[in-house]
């Protein structure tokens, strides 16, 4: 699966001229700009000049965040979104509905709307909800998702997964790229519908070739306007740690991975990519330079306090999670920045700067 | 207008005193405290005070600073060391060059004053990749840190070899962070690839703990080689630098080997040496056998890294003879095995 391959020119996707850009560029010589105006107004009627992205939980920080990015490409793209909770300020132009993914009225939008793209960011990343819910609507709501987008001619679904799915084992090597297995689930029961869900949308790759799946996984995302939850966990003051471990994390800003969902649907990549930022700190630097203190504490201690205090729900992550905070999990990002040519603009310093503000 | 100002002067000249205390008053409850009671001092305890005052400075006055000589050397050779490390000082495996230096502080003095170690034929180690095979030995791998310490401290310009890990040690409380600050990693395939693909120096030991743990009635006698680093160096198309260490193997010299026992305590082996079990933890202390490390001339191999086992085998064989070879001369011209 040759990644140059799949990359698709904005302008030569079929849709006649697309963009405003390439317009303007025709208009440099009067038989073309006569050309192009005629061949607009044909395909015009045929299909609509830009194409329209549908978001799922667009009123999310990351979701908010790819509707402006998207609404910047120079009027390539119409929005519109669903979500359970409104977004009051939105710009203008952008149509979004109360609904969810598991609800009919889902459907429902898909079939009317037709949208040439589905950014897939509904999920429930918390552990406040009962497993049954979060699998409902991870694995459940994916694989609608996926088959609302088959149904009606969608042409491209973008999901987002996470590094997580690889899961923080000892024997991890370093920089591990996407054939690796996803061993989340081994060690960490907590999360297997975040590793189910990203192989419920790898499995459409070889299922259903004609439509195009791109499954972005990337590393740790901090940022001022999503609640990742590295970011909560960072900033909680003191950070419980386990004593004599300190595993290299990498870091991504929200607005990079911001740029890398748009970057997905410019270049129509299919296949599932690792999104890897400027690098990787040890978790100590990082607690630090989020302004918060590290708290090792040796590993017989800390595991049963975090144990009780989650069930109590004082402490918002699963005992299993503090894996996480003993062995690596870094992924190698070459593939999709071969593929789209995605490069992070944001520092680590930048990035960190982002959660401490 | 006037008067509002006139009284608010007014205020601020009497507040003040009217707030504090009388001088002579808090004056005279203070000398309790200013002065605490010298604490009641026992004969032992001045006794040791001044031992550790004039003790500190005769010491100073008549020793070298050996350690802060150490630190200044090693630190002005780690700076022309061509690894770029991030904004943060981490290279991209975890490796930090404040660490490196400490342990280096450490390996040097072993290296000079304890094993008083010598070397060979560094010139054949070449810049860029290159993997260093040697032979394996002496219960505690500090053939490792010497070699390490060998390259930093008599290579123009020094480089940081980066080791291979065995697959436990990243579940070792602290000892994982000392391994991947001092630019270890676990050694999976991927890892060794990468970095080699990085233009890293990386050391294998394909005895593995075969090797480690040897009998003293086996030294330098090679056991069998793994094959994985011979495949390694074919797909990266890397020279092998064949590494001889003598002394290593005198360093502890065992007499026994419980390998059910250490299985039992989740350990690799359980070797019975001249001193281990019998002192403890500080049992593992090595004797200080004269370390001499030599290094051979680069072997390049060519062919494709998935062949046949036999095929590689021949391969892997030339590298094992080479080092029988380098450690069969290192033995007979060695001048004794302490000096």
């Amino acid at each position: 699966m040759a990644p140059a391959e799949r990359v698709n020119k904005p302008a030569l996707r079929g849709h006649g001229v697309t963009s405003a850009r390439a317009t303007r560029h025709r208009a440099a010589a009067p038989a073309a700009a006569a050309r192009a105006w005629t061949c607009r107004r044909m395909r015009a009627r045929v299909r609509p000049v830009t194409s329209k992205v549908l978001i799922t939980g667009i009123a999310g920080g990351q979701g908010q965040l790819v509707t402006r990015a998207l609404l910047q490409r120079d009027g390539d793209y119409q929005v519109l979104g669903i979500d359970r909770r409104p977004w009051e300020q939105r710009p203008r132009g952008v149509t979004m509905t109360l609904t969810d993914v598991r609800k009919r009225k889902f459907e429902d939008i898909v079939r009317r709307e037709r949208p040439d793209v589905i950014v897939h960011l509904a999920g429930v990343r918390h552990f406040k909800a009962n497993p049954a819910l979060r699998h409902e609507i991870n694995v459940n709501g994916t694989s609608r998702v996926l088959e609302f987008a088959m149904a009606h001619g969608v042409r491209q679904v973008v999901i987002l997964s996470s590094s997580y799915v690889y899961g923080a084992l000892p024997e991890n090597p370093y920089y591990m790229d996407e054939t690796f297995p996803l061993n989340s689930s081994r060690t960490y029961p907590e999360m297997r519908d975040l590793a189910e869900m990203d192989m419920v949308a790898t499995a459409y790759l070889w299922q259903h070739p004609d439509i195009v799946v791109s499954v972005l996984r990337p590393v740790s995302v901090l940022g001022y306007h999503i609640h990742s939850a590295i970011g909560r966990y960072l900033k909680r003051g003191r950070v419980p740690t386990v004593m004599g471990f300190n595993p290299l994390i990498q870091f991504l800003h929200e607005d990079d991975l911001t740029e890398a969902i748009v970057l997905a649907i410019e270049r129509g990549v299919r296949g599932a990519f690792n999104v890897v930022g400027p690098g990787a700190v040890p978790l100590h630097v990082a607690v630090r330079e989020v302004g918060s203190v590290p708290m090792p504490l040796p590993e017989p201690i800390v595991r049963p306090a975090i144990a009780r205090l989650f069930r109590w729900g004082l402490y918002p992550f699963p005992p299993r999670a503090m894996d996480f905070a003993k062995y690596q999990c870094t992924l190698d990002g070459s593939r999709f920045r071969a593929a789209t040519g995605f490069a992070p603009r944001f520092s680590l310093a930048e990035t960190f700067a982002a959660v401490r503000a | 207008m006037p008067a509002r100002v006139e009284s608010l002067d007014a205020r601020r000249k009497t507040r003040p005193t009217a707030a504090l205390p009388e001088p002579s008053r808090a004056l005279a409850l203070r000398p309790l405290r200013a002065v605490p009671p010298a604490p009641p001092q026992r004969a032992s305890a001045t006794l040791r005070g001044l031992l550790r005052e004039v003790g500190g400075e005769l010491w100073k006055q008549f020793t070298p600073d050996v350690v802060g000589a150490i630190d200044a050397e090693v630190a002005a050779r780690l700076t022309r060391v061509p690894i770029q490390p991030n904004e943060y000082g981490y290279d991209p495996w975890g490796m930090h060059f404040d660490a490196v230096r400490r342990a280096l502080v450490v390996t040097t003095l072993l290296y000079r004053y304890y094993f008083r170690a010598e070397t060979f034929g560094m010139e054949h180690v070449p810049d860029g990749p290159v993997l260093l095979i040697s032979n394996h030995a002496g219960q505690v791998a500090l053939d490792a840190a010497m070699i390490g310490t060998a390259m930093v401290l008599e290579r123009e310009p020094p480089r940081i070899v980066r080791g291979m890990g065995e697959y436990w040690l990243p579940t070792v409380p602290f000892v994982n962070l000392l391994m991947s600050r001092a630019g270890s990693v676990v050694g999976t395939p991927k890892n060794c690839t990468d970095l080699l693909r990085n233009q890293e120096a990386v050391i294998a030991f394909p005895e593995g703990v075969r090797g480690m743990n040897k009998l003293f009635s086996e030294r330098y006698q090679l056991q069998r080689f793994g094959t994985g680093f011979m495949r390694l160096a074919l797909a990266t198309k890397t020279p092998i630098v064949p590494v001889a260490v003598v002394g290593s193997e005198e360093q502890a010299p065992a007499i026994a080997n419980f390998t059910q026992l250490g299985r039992l305590l989740g350990m690799p082996a359980f070797p019975i040496t001249l001193t281990f079990p019998w002192l403890g933890p500080l049992g593992l202390l090595p004797l200080p056998a004269k370390y001499r490390i030599h290094f051979g001339k680069p072997m390049r191999f060519e062919g494709d890294p998935d062949d046949e086992d036999a095929v590689i085998a021949r391969k892997v064989q030339r590298v094992v003879l080479t080092i029988q070879e380098m450690l069969d001369r290192g033995v007979r011209e060695r001048a004794g095995i302490f000096f």
